[in-house]
This record gives C-alpha cells, structure tokens and sequence, in this order.
C-alpha cells in the first residue's frame, strides 16, 4: 500500500521536523480532516516521547573515573591546580560559617583565586547552567564532562540576579544567572572538606574570592530550602 | 609520530564531552546496559586509534554514534558467523520481540527497551538517532551512510511498529 506507507513517511517528516513549511501546512491541512491520522500522530508522539523520557537518565549516569582514566581520557578534565594545596587543615571556602574545633583557620584559609569576572558562558558551557538551572542546594548533577557539580546554596545579589555557590570537586565557585546562562563570579581551588564530625557552627569571616565576589555583588541572606524549591519550580521567575 | 598534539588533546576532550550520550545511544543498540558500556568503550578505543580519520569540521557526535553503530553491526555479523556463541545482546538481535528480559531495571526504560529491540537493528539505529538524541535526517542520514529518504522510511516503519508493539502489551493488560 503505496499510499499508506507515503503518509507514514509524511507524518514521520512532520513529526521529525524534516518538512519544508508549505509541506508541513498542507500536512497540517490534511490531519485537521482526517481524525485518524490525527489520531495516529498524537500516538506517534506520545510513543516517541516515552521512549526518549525513559531513555534520558542514561545520557545523566557518571561517567567511572577510572575507566576514563584507563582510556586515557582523564588527564584532559582533571582540574590542574594552580599552586600546590595548602596545609591539608585548611576548610573548603564555604567553611567559613563552620570552623574546625580547635583550629585558627580562618586566617589560614589558603585559596587560590582561578577566575574572576569571567564573561557569560554561550548555552555550551558543559551543562554548568543546565545544573545550577534544576539542582536544588546539596544535591549533585553531572557536567558534561563527567563531574558531579553541588550547589551549595542560592542568594540575591544586590543588582537583582540569582546567584548560586556550588562545588564541583575541589573547585568551589559563585555563579549569577543571565538571560543566556548563569555566569561564572569567581572559581577558586579550595582545600578537601574536613570530616563532619570535626566541625561546629561558627561566626569566622573571610576575604577569599568567594566571600570578596559576595562582597563585591552584594548577595542578601541565602535562601531556605522551600524558598529555593519553588524559585527552582518557577526556573528562575521566568515567565 | 605519537605526537599528542594540541588537536588530539581537543579531540580527546571532545569525545568526553559527547560519552554519555554514546553511551544512551549504545545502550539503547544493544539494548542491555552492560553490552552497551562494552560497545561504548570498542567505540572509543577505536575513536582514539583513528582520530586521524577525523575530518575537522563534522560533529564528533556523529563520528563516534557511526563508529559504534558499525561495531555493533559486525558484532552481530560475526555472531552470525561463529553460531553458537551469543550473549544475551545478540540474542536480542536475533530473536526481536519476543519478550526476552532486560538487564534495565527500571520499568519505564525495560518497557522503552522492549519497544526498540522489537525493531530491526536498522529501523532501531535511525530512532535512536533522530528521536532519542535529536539528529537531524542529514545528519543521521551521514552517521547511518543511506540516503536521506531511507531515514525517513525507516523512522516511519519503525514508528509504526513501536506502535503496534506498545499497543499490544497496553491491551492485553501487561506482562
């Protein structure tokens, strides 16, 4: 049947796309009087879309370390330190509200400034906005190339943006969302976490490139969870 | 001669960057997660051994799904050949639908996985292209090496058997 497989071809190129406009307005023309092709094609959709949905996470599992590393393809994403670390008792930046017991760190804090103003990423930013777009605080997402990236928390800066802090591995970094992307603040190396059980609440300031780029942007308090949940719900205010 | 110049230190960071959609994409092929890594990883050895065939300009995407949707083919070629000495992976290419088990375990991708190993590996490779990672007729055409019109004759017959398969399993109430 000539006919039937030549619609067949026709509905795929509409649903693919792969239709000029005047084919695709006649093959629009055509489905608004015939119920069944109509019918055929919300089928065809609907069976596309569930196949591609529940294929999706795959594309997101992490890649194993080791395996790149194997393939020889790891050194190329490994994040080259600027300077060697510095005393390993050195917190991360974001430990600055959470001194280790016992330990003047604060003015230890050893850090190394990567980047600064860095201008707006294009939509290829190796899935850095995608992330920070839809990865409520403490909960990780993976970059294209591999690393998991952890929003850490999300605040106002003073000209209105959203900003968030995130880790991905032992980067932590500062970004504000744009129109275009979310754009890098300030990246810096910062030290391993310490252990959890080796910390405590405290007040300790500092001036590393996380806090100066808070300071330059002047963010407001971070957000709660449910206030960030529904900023996240709402992608960013966007209508 | 083994010079790692700067292009293959852009090519190698190029093929990490597209991994976990080739890694779908040959899941999705073998329909089994583990003969999907293992045909993820032939892809890349040989992507690295052959950047030099690379043409600069053309989508490091496209070059890698043809060179794992060749692999794959010669796999099943081969098993072909040797008779007896199948995985689970071929089994599925040889015996199509018949309600064989995924290694998948999640229901929503074992039910995905059910509908695309009830196709023809051709049929199967130009869905995955198009549908699954958003290749242009084109472009899969270029990946699949047929003409632009046999893309879209095997996207409508594959539809029109993905069709008939979820509709099967949806009316008789489910296994």
């Amino acid at each position: 049947m000539t006919d039937r497989r030549g619609t067949d071809e026709r509905l795929a190129a509409w649903l693919d796309g792969a239709m000029n406009p005047a084919d695709a307005a006649a093959f629009e023309a055509e489905m608004a009087g015939n119920p069944a092709l109509a019918e055929q094609a919300a089928a065809w959709r609907a069976n596309d879309r569930q196949i591609a949905d529940a294929l999706a996470p795959l594309a997101t599992e992490p890649i194993d370390p080791e395996w790149l590393a194997q393939m020889g393809l790891a050194e190329s994403t490994a994040v080259a330190p600027a300077m060697p670390p510095a005393a390993n008792d050195n917190p991360a930046w974001w430990q600055k509200r959470w001194v280790p017991v016992g330990g003047a760190l604060a003015a230890g804090l050893a850090l190394v400034l990567l980047v600064v103003g860095r201008p707006p990423e294009d939509p290829q930013d190796g899935g850095l906005s995608l992330a920070l777009d839809s990865t409520p605080a403490l909960q990780q997402a993976q970059l294209d190339d591999g690393r998991m990236i952890e929003p850490v928390l999300t605040a106002r800066a003073a000209d209105g943006r959203w900003c968030r802090e995130y880790r991905i591995g032992d980067v932590a970094g500062l970004a504000c969302r744009e129109p275009q992307g979310w754009k890098v603040e300030a990246e810096v190396e910062a030290a391993p976490a310490t252990k959890p059980d080796e910390i405590q609440l405290a007040g300790g300031t500092d001036n590393t490139g996380i806090a100066a780029a808070n300071a330059r942007l002047g963010t407001a308090d971070p957000l709660g969870a449910a206030d960030e949940a529904a900023l996240i719900a709402s992608k960013w205010g966007d209508r | 001669m083994a010079d790692p110049g700067p292009d293959s230190q852009a090519m190698r960071e190029e093929i990490i960057a597209v991994l976990p959609r080739l890694r779908r994409f040959c899941r999705g092929l073998t329909g089994h997660a583990e003969n999907g890594d293992d045909l993820m990883q032939s892809t890349v050895e040989r992507a690295l051994g052959r950047a030099e065939l690379f043409e600069a300009g053309t989508r490091v995407d496209a070059w890698m799904f043809r060179i794992a949707r060749n692999l794959h083919i010669d796999a099943i070629r081969s098993v072909g050949r040797r008779g007896t000495q199948v995985d689970i992976d071929e089994i599925a290419e040889t015996r199509g639908e018949d309600g064989r088990e995924t290694v998948e375990n999640r229901s929503d991708l074992a039910a995905a996985q059910r509908a695309l190993q009830a196709l023809p590996e051709e049929q199967r490779s130009a869905f995955l292209l198009v549908v699954v990672e958003g290749l242009s007729y084109r472009e899969a055409a270029e990946v699949l090496e047929v003409p632009v019109g046999t893309i879209m004759s095997r996207l409508a017959r594959a539809r029109a058997r993905i069709d008939a398969v979820v509709g099967r399993s949806q009316g008789t109430g489910n296994d």
